[in-house]
């Protein structure tokens, strides 16, 4: 065996990791090898040098620093409001979200670049004889009337205020489970006061018709908790009520 | 035969891995400590800080250098604290510490650009040996020529060679496979071997 293959297995047989006849194989020719040998000597000494390093200490301040640090964070997390507390929760998913997120809306580009192109890509005499000069037309405009070539996109579309709402009632109920945590250490008039505000604001939500009013009334009912969550806290880290 | 033996060169001579106590006891008591810690026991925080503060630190200060090490490994227990409740116990909890120390060093050598070298004045600040170290010149050689490794290799060197961790734990803590841990090592160890060229094991 040649000295650059032995060499390469010099580190494994220094450390014990050579079984049987490779070891023996090793062995053999450092008995022969002197250049092989003086490179097996020092990796030894390198190896049993680097094992009785002194360990380092580190300065009597690191624990002082470490426990300044965390005290800070902590503050930090209790001035920090609740629905962003919430959401930090879903932080570590945010990356996978966010590509789930890019790939859906790469789709949704696709399918609508090629719902907005059919009509133009669809050749025929007809259309090349109703269409002789062709105009400088801006950007395709989606014309209304008749359904568009694929109804799946358009439903999709429609459905888009929909999913809005429920994604507003979602947040909402989040910030009410959390407020209403909070509520329990409250005063009894201040208990009332928000009892009668929540169904002041989920009257209006109602009441609201469906589309962009309801949301307008959600948003308002969210920016309430919300309020009412950071001022509860603010309270409890010691800063004004 | 006896002369044979007399006269054949000394064959530098495999040494097995030392036994290292761990695994089930460890974890065991790691699970204890850690659900202490996250009840918020101030005892049980300092007391998870004191058994792993020269790890940390050591691995701190031997990748990154002395300027930065306190730094570093301040910032490694603050994540350790306030991370402990996503620590599942998949592996030892020595190993999670290892992966973020090892992390946050990397991390903040890239965040300076510094990847490649610790100057000399840095090495000028590393703290002289105690006075039980039997070589003194060597030990001093050997921090000057860490110092010198890429940041990976010098990662490697701490872990497996100094910390004395195995290659199946150095791989969890890389986050590598056990094949790569393997020839990184004898990379580094080709390289520190340059770098302390000639004859490393003369004895000052």
């Amino acid at each position: 065996m040649s000295c650059e293959r032995i060499q390469e297995k010099l580190t494994a047989y220094l450390d014990g990791e050579l079984a049987g006849q490779d070891g023996s194989v090793v062995r053999g020719h450092l008995r022969e090898c002197a250049t092989c040998r003086q490179a097996a000597s020092d990796e030894a000494a390198l190896r049993d040098g680097l094992r009785s390093l002194p360990p380092v200490d580190p300065p009597p301040s690191l624990w002082a620093g470490v426990q300044a640090q965390l005290a800070a964070a902590e503050v930090a997390d209790a001035k920090r409001p609740a629905w962003r507390r919430a959401l930090a929760r879903w932080a570590p998913s945010a990356p996978r979200f966010a590509a789930g997120a890019l790939v859906a809306a790469a789709a949704i580009a696709v399918l609508w670049w090629r719902t907005q192109r059919a009509p133009d890509d669809a050749p025929g005499p007809d259309r090349a004889i109703a269409t002789p000069a062709p105009a400088p037309a801006p950007a395709p405009v989606p014309e209304p009337g008749p359904p568009p070539p694929r109804g799946d996109i358009t439903a999709e579309l429609a459905a888009e205020p929909a999913r809005q709402t429920e994604a507003y009632g979602d947040a909402a109920e989040e910030l009410l489970a959390l407020a209403t945590e909070v509520r329990g250490t409250w005063a009894a008039e201040q208990q009332t006061a928000f009892d009668a505000r929540l169904s002041e604001l989920r009257g209006q939500i109602d009441r609201a018709p469906e589309g962009r009013p309801r949301q307008k009334a959600w948003r308002e009912l969210i920016r309430y908790l919300q309020g009412a969550i950071v001022r509860d806290e603010i309270a409890l880290a010691g800063g004004v009520p | 035969m006896s002369d044979l033996a007399d006269t054949a060169p000394a064959v530098p001579s495999p040494i097995l891995a030392e036994p290292r106590p761990r695994v089930a006891a460890a974890l065991a008591d790691d699970a204890q400590l850690v659900a202490a810690c996250r009840r918020g026991e101030a005892r049980a925080m300092e007391m998870l800080y004191h058994q792993y503060k020269r790890r940390v630190f050591g691995m701190a200060h031997r990748i990154v250098g002395a300027s930065d090490a306190e730094e570093v490994a301040q910032e490694v227990f603050v994540r350790v604290f306030r991370a402990l409740d996503k620590f599942r116990g998949d592996s030892a909890l020595s190993t999670w510490i290892y992966r973020l120390t090892v992390n946050a060093a990397l991390s903040h050598l890239a965040k300076r650009g510094r990847r490649q070298e610790v100057s000399d004045e840095t090495l000028g600040e590393m703290p002289a040996p105690p006075a039980v170290e039997r070589d003194s010149g060597l030990a001093a050689r050997i921090e000057a020529a860490l110092g010198q490794l890429p940041a990976g290799y010098r990662a490697i060197l701490v872990l497996h060679d100094v910390e004395g961790l195995s290659h199946e734990e150095c791989a969890a803590i890389l986050e590598c496979r056990v094949g790569t841990c393997k020839s990184q090592l004898h990379k580094a160890r080709a390289r520190m071997r340059e770098l302390l060229t000639p004859s490393i094991g003369a004895r000052t």
